[in-house]
């Protein structure tokens, strides 16, 4: 076991990967992100997903070294975090979470600060990134709205040719047709080759354009999920919302020794896992009975993040 | 380096025409100065004043443009400037928020700040010397000369002692996230050195001894540095700047 460490510690991470063993960080007695390993494979897309204060975001600003390390270990690109990060930075952009810019500056000037040290090429890329977005360049920041501000960190971080890029719930606050755009443009970008980290709390958008999931809470890794096997986890997946919980608790006895593989009752809501992905035959059975309660709402084939945490780890994340 | 020239660019020039207005009205004035010596000294509210006007009397126009433009002019608006740049300088991108947007680029964190503090002691210093280089022309107005030599190497001095509240601001800045804080702060103790400075009893305490009419004109009249003084001050201005590095190395966005 110690050998098969020492000899995966030994081999170099390839080129446009991510390795991370160990990784922690904390502020005080307070750990902000507990020992972490993690393998992220050239060209894929990879969500972190995790409610507020999970360690996404100090995960992202310890991997690229804006935030010291407590102790571990990560490669980017092949390269090995040490000192202040700069050979990390120089391989990959990063997108902050937070929007705070230099409001007396154009928009024009504040890309251009943000690609700075990249490269005329950069600059350019950028400028159209953001023209194509239809940005006001030569407007000032101040005079920006929250999401447009979001497009020019997007637009910046999407200008350099780098192999990693690193960005921090990159459409929040964009309307949902930007949004659409934005995962467009970074599942194009992914295909060509670079590799993509990226956080959000939208389990929605994070199923559209990941191929990996990371899910993150208290600064634990809760697990790691294929996209395709959590979307075909939410294809057996339905949840009911009733008036009682004496009444999702009759639903529940009922629903026993069908083909429903797990149930899980909280208060009034059942959550059953079908054996397999049809659920039209199982409903049938459990709706056919009349004097079964009946269901508030009912919710399948799509979950939330919350309903995620709670099915497939038994907390609550929200 | 660029955008940093560009934050400083406008503030320094403001700082620079208020130091020329200054100096340019107080060399006009010398004339007049010259002949109502003896009235303005009995005018001095306290004897320092007092002695004051008799040093720059006696002294000559060299007395008087350097108790003019480096004792007035500079150590209190290029306290004042020094001050302002510096205390923004880290802490003011803590306060907006932009710390984190500063350091993610592909730039190590020694550079960053060594640009910054590089840039803000420009805008600090070189007014100083574009002002002084003026003298000699603005003298030409009152039929007096000076040596240019003399006076940059006075400017030169002023610029150390200057630095050395700067630097110190700027250590302030990268420990602390209140610009507004830092500057009043720093700007109370300047002030009160400034004032303690007249004060006969408690003169010999007050930082602006390193800096008054006497240390310019030793300076002027011999034509070089003061070593024993422009050595520490440049020394606590790299001990400061050191610690700023030290400090903005460990600094969590």
């Amino acid at each position: 076991m110690r050998e098969a460490q020492a000899r995966d510690e030994a081999q170099p991470a390839s080129p446009g990967s991510i390795r991370v063993r160990g990784l922690c960080r904390s502020f005080g007695s307070k750990v902000a992100l507990a020992p972490l390993d993690l393998d992220i494979q050239p060209g894929v897309v990879t969500g972190l997903l995790g409610p507020n204060g999970s360690g996404k975001s100090t995960f992202m600003r310890t991997l690229i070294g804006l935030v010291p390390k407590t102790a571990g270990e990560a490669w980017v690109d092949g390269v090995k975090l040490s000192g202040d990060g700069t050979p990390i930075r120089k391989r990959c952009t990063f997108a902050p979470g937070e929007l705070s810019f230099y409001g007396h500056l154009r928009g024009r000037d504040q890309l251009a600060w943000l690609v700075a040290g990249r490269g005329k090429e950069a600059l350019q890329r950028a400028t159209r990134r953001a023209d194509d977005l239809g940005l006001p360049l030569r407007n000032r920041v101040r005079s920006y709205s929250h999401g447009m501000k979001r497009q020019l960190l997007f637009a910046c971080a999407l200008g350099p040719r780098v192999p990693v890029r690193i960005l921090d719930e990159i459409t929040e606050g964009l309307d949902p047709s930007k949004r659409g755009s934005v995962l467009e443009i970074l599942r194009e970008d992914a295909a060509s080759g670079t590799t993509i980290l990226l956080s959000s709390h939208h389990l929605a958008e994070v199923q559209r354009a990941c191929d990996h999931m990371v899910f993150l809470q208290g600064g634990l890794k809760l697990s790691e999920e294929r996209a395709v096997d959590v979307r075909a986890q939410s294809r057996r997946s339905i949840h009911l919302d009733f008036q009682s919980a004496e009444d999702a608790k009759a639903f529940s006895e009922r629903a026993r020794g069908t083909d429903v593989a797990n149930i899980q009752q909280r208060e009034n809501q059942l959550t059953l896992q079908l054996a397999n992905e049809d659920p039209r035959a199982t409903l049938v059975r459990l709706f056919q009975d009349e004097s079964a309660p009946r269901p508030l709402r009912m919710d399948y084939g799509e979950l939330s993040l919350e309903h995620l945490y709670r099915d497939l780890y038994g907390e609550d994340a929200c | 380096m660029r955008f940093a020239m560009r934050a400083y660019g406008i503030p320094s020039l403001v700082y620079f025409l208020l130091l020329e207005a200054m100096l340019a009205a107080a060399i006009l004035f010398w004339p007049e100065f010259q002949k109502n010596a003896g009235m303005l000294k009995a005018m001095a509210p306290i004897s320092m004043l007092k002695d004051m006007v008799d040093s720059l009397a006696q002294g000559g126009i060299e007395a008087y443009v350097v108790g003019q433009h480096f004792f007035k002019g500079c150590n209190t608006l290029g306290t004042a400037a020094g001050v302002l740049f510096a205390a923004g300088a880290v802490a003011g991108e803590v306060q907006r928020g932009t710390l984190e947007l500063w350091l993610a680029r592909p730039f190590t964190r020694r550079r960053l700040l060594l640009t910054r503090w590089l840039c803000g002691a420009l805008a600090l210093c070189l007014p100083i010397f574009v002002s002084t280089a003026t003298v000699p022309w603005l003298l030409t107005f009152v039929d007096a000369e000076a040596s240019t030599y003399a006076l940059m190497l006075a400017a030169t001095h002023q610029c150390v002692f200057l630095l050395a509240t700067y630097s110190l601001t700027f250590l302030c800045s990268t420990l602390f996230d209140s610009p507004m804080g830092i500057a009043l702060s720093v700007l109370f103790f300047t002030t009160l050195e400034f004032s303690i400075y007249l004060v006969k009893v408690a003169t010999h305490w007050s930082l602006f001894r390193l800096a008054d009419i006497g240390v310019f004109m030793d300076i002027m009249s011999k034509e070089t540095l003061r070593a024993d003084m422009v050595l520490p001050l440049v020394g606590i201005s790299l001990a400061c700047l050191a610690a700023s590095l030290a400090a903005f190395s460990r600094k969590v966005p």
